[in-house]
């Protein structure tokens, strides 16, 4: 297992996870959010060649209300 | 009837009142006033979204009721204190909300919100080297609006006041200012708009478009307040383009004085 942080909160997840595999595990479900890995922006077209590593802090994002 | 379009990040609008979708009452409240307004253009946002549930923070719903209304989307980069920050937070937005359109704000100051110039121009730079339409959230400073300008930005949005003050318009005069320098831009005040009459006399000042959002949210009725800021704004559009009379120093009777009865009889 490795420590990842998840929108600020520190969780474990199972070593060697792509971020296809990171979202599943999870438990995100369904589209229309966005992701940030150490603050740089993945494109969903790389979710399957991104890999996740110990202490990565990653960023989920959804649409809400702004002015 | 007013058939007044205006072009903005390439597309042809009639409405010149930019919405926002935050701090209304209801999600029912806020569809009927971005209905009512007719505004074109609705300021959305992107926040944490918790596990497990796609419903959780009132994201999906919300999504569906904006995508329902099919108007154009501007997803803002607010709570970005960085142009690093900005920049991924446009990067994100353009994929969950399908658009090259970003508001772009960088805060600079946490008290009164005030954008930070230097990573404003700094991430509008690298944001339209991207291909994004850029609507960078700016002060009235003329300097700042033309350092935007010189890297590329077609559309300035400067502040009328504080975000959420409705003040109104602080200095008309800066705002003129911009105007006058840039009449090829589209120019929207955004921020500190707090009545009808704030939108209208930026409209007069010869500002393209008003963006606002808590005028509206948060008055006692939310939906009669957007249709008020609908009919503000095309009065102040249309008492530009008539063109107003010049100020006078002094006095002038509209009354003829020719036959003017009793003429100092009475003295």
């Amino acid at each position: 297992m490795i420590e990842v942080i998840v929108n600020g909160t520190r969780t474990s997840i199972p070593n060697g996870l792509t971020v296809k595999e990171t979202i599943k595990a999870l438990e995100y479900k369904g589209k229309g959010f966005s992701l940030a890995l150490n603050g740089t922006f993945v494109a969903i077209a790389t979710y399957e060649t991104t890999m996740v590593k110990d202490n990565d802090s990653l960023e989920i994002l959804a649409p809400v209300q702004g002015g | 009837m007013n058939d007044d379009t205006w072009k903005i990040g390439g597309k042809i609008l009639s409405s010149r009142l930019l919405i926002g979708s935050a701090l209304y009452p209801s999600p029912a409240n806020m569809e009927d006033a971005i209905k009512i307004s007719k505004a074109q253009i609705v300021t959305v946002s992107l926040r944490r979204q918790a596990a497990g549930d796609t419903h959780s923070k009132g994201g999906n719903q919300f999504w569906d009721i904006i995508k329902s209304l099919e108007i154009e989307v501007l997803p803002n980069t607010a709570g970005s204190h960085s142009a690093k920050e900005a920049i991924t937070t446009a990067r994100m937005a353009r994929e969950v909300f399908g658009t090259n359109w970003v508001k772009l704000e960088v805060i600079g100051d946490q008290y009164n919100l005030q954008p930070d110039p230097f990573e404003t121009v700094k991430a509008a730079e690298v944001l339209i080297k991207e291909g994004f339409e850029v609507f960078p959230y700016t002060t009235d400073d003329l300097v700042v609006a033309k350092r935007l300008a010189d890297v590329g930005c077609k559309i300035l949005m400067p502040w009328g006041s504080m975000i959420g003050s409705g003040k109104g318009l602080m200095n008309p005069d800066n705002l003129t200012a911009i105007r006058k320098q840039f009449p090829d831009l589209q120019l929207v005040v955004d921020a500190g708009i707090g009545k009808p009459s704030h939108a209208t006399q930026a409209m007069e000042l010869g500002y393209d478009g008003v963006l606002l959002n808590s005028a509206i949210a948060l008055a006692q009725d939310p939906v009669k307040m957007a249709d008020a800021f609908r009919v503000a704004v095309e009065a102040g559009r249309l008492g530009y383009e008539a063109g107003t009379m010049k100020e006078r120093a002094f006095a002038s009777p509209s009354t003829p004085t020719i036959g003017t009865p009793f003429w100092h009889q009475f003295d």
